[in-house]
């Protein structure tokens, strides 16, 4: 694979979803969830000279989108620390507002993910996202089995919070 | 909501997000041009920096006290020489954890799985903690550097008696903070009102994610 400017691009095309999803579920402000794109893509552009091809693509995305989430990402002062300006939007959605009930079940789904702890949060966008047991190990570094342990607490606890809104 | 019915629910919104969502490639493009270095690495010229400033620091103000022990012991005041080599002492040890916080901003690496790389970044959030405990077990030294026997030989009562209250009180709060403030009383209301405010708050955020990765590493599966 030819690491360029092109390639890049490509692939944040083919997948962008990934990164708007967890930007989503990280930062429930708008105007930051555009700052922590700009700094996923950005994070994802320094890397892509680095990123080793043993790996699945999409693996490797996830590591950097949900560091850059979890830890990076600070509101205040991190344009002065980058000391430079990033463009604006790179990421846009085009949607009607309260567009039906799919809608309103997704953002009840998503304001539960935003309730549970980070990594535990990372683990079930993981899950959501159809990653098996063994790749979610990979992304996140913890066995198969203690993931396995955790994706049935989590469920129970959605399950749960779900049930309550009854 | 069954857990087949979650998965459904994310797969109907991921259709929906392919349709909607598009990437504007001119402002995605300009990104690639940028010259800018990761958030991380633009942490290290000020630790550096101050690396540079506190060796500046400990070679002269120590080559000072070095000359004073070896030349004039007897003539000097006790009191300045001890505050002096107290204070060297510990800003020599708070190199070392400026020192430890540049290996580590080495190390991070954002490609690398997400339990390790968060470990390092919380922790070296959290070795700021070690930078106040230092430095508040310096107070005590503040409140002696400046006495000298014939303070006490002229002094009265009342002297010694504020001198001792202030630098026992000082030299008790420091020890005593220096080793009470740690992860464990992070939700002891002492704690929480010393590290109150905005620019406390990453630092008690990555102790909290050092909390949660230690409980997942000794979950039992």
């Amino acid at each position: 694979m030819q690491k360029d400017a092109q390639t890049f691009l490509a692939i944040i095309e083919a997948n962008k979803g990934i990164v708007y999803k967890i930007a989503n579920s990280y930062c429930r402000n708008e105007e930051n969830r555009k700052d922590l794109i700009q700094e996923i893509i950005l994070q994802l552009w320094l890397s892509f000279p680095r990123y080793d091809e043993q790996y699945k693509l999409t693996t490797w995305m996830y590591r950097i989108a949900l560091n850059v989430s979890i830890s990076f990402y600070r509101k205040e002062n991190r344009r002065d620390e980058i000391r430079q300006p990033l463009p604006d939007d790179l990421l846009l959605l085009h949607e009607e507002k309260n567009s039906g009930v799919l809608q309103m079940q997704v953002d009840q789904l998503y304001g539960f993910i935003k309730e549970l702890r980070e990594i535990d949060r990372a683990i079930m966008l993981l899950y959501l996202e159809e990653n098996s047991q063994a790749e979610i190990a990979e992304i996140l570094g913890l066995t198969a089995t203690n993931i396995s342990t955790k994706i049935a607490r989590i469920k129970q606890q959605l399950k749960q919070k779900f049930l309550n809104l009854k | 909501m069954e857990d087949q019915a979650m998965i459904e629910l994310w797969k109907s919104y991921d259709k929906k997000l392919e349709e909607n969502l598009v990437l504007n490639r001119k402002n995605t493009e300009d990104i690639t041009k940028m010259k800018v270095q990761s958030f991380i690495a633009s942490m290290k010229p000020i630790k550096i920096f101050t690396i540079l400033v506190g060796l500046i620091w400990v070679g002269l103000v120590g080559t000072v006290v070095a000359n004073l022990y070896i030349h004039a012991f007897e003539e000097v005041s006790k009191f300045f020489l001890f505050s002096a080599t107290i204070q060297l002492l510990l800003t020599a040890a708070g190199i070392w954890i400026y020192l430890y916080q540049l290996i580590v901003i080495h190390q991070v690496d954002v490609s690398e799985p997400v339990l390790a790389t968060q470990e390092k970044i919380a922790r070296l959030k959290s070795s700021t903690l070690w930078m106040t405990r230092l430095l508040l077990l310096q107070l005590p030294v503040w409140t002696t550097f400046y006495l000298n026997e014939n303070m006490f030989k002229n002094g009265n009562i009342w002297m010694y008696l504020v001198q001792f209250l202030v630098t026992g009180s000082f030299t008790y709060l420091a020890i005593w903070l220096f080793l009470n403030i740690k992860f464990e009383n992070r939700d002891k209301k002492w704690f929480r009102m010393i590290f109150d405010g905005n620019e406390w708050n990453p630092v008690m955020k990555s102790m909290e994610l050092l909390g949660e990765i230690e409980d997942l590493k000794n979950e039992k599966t």
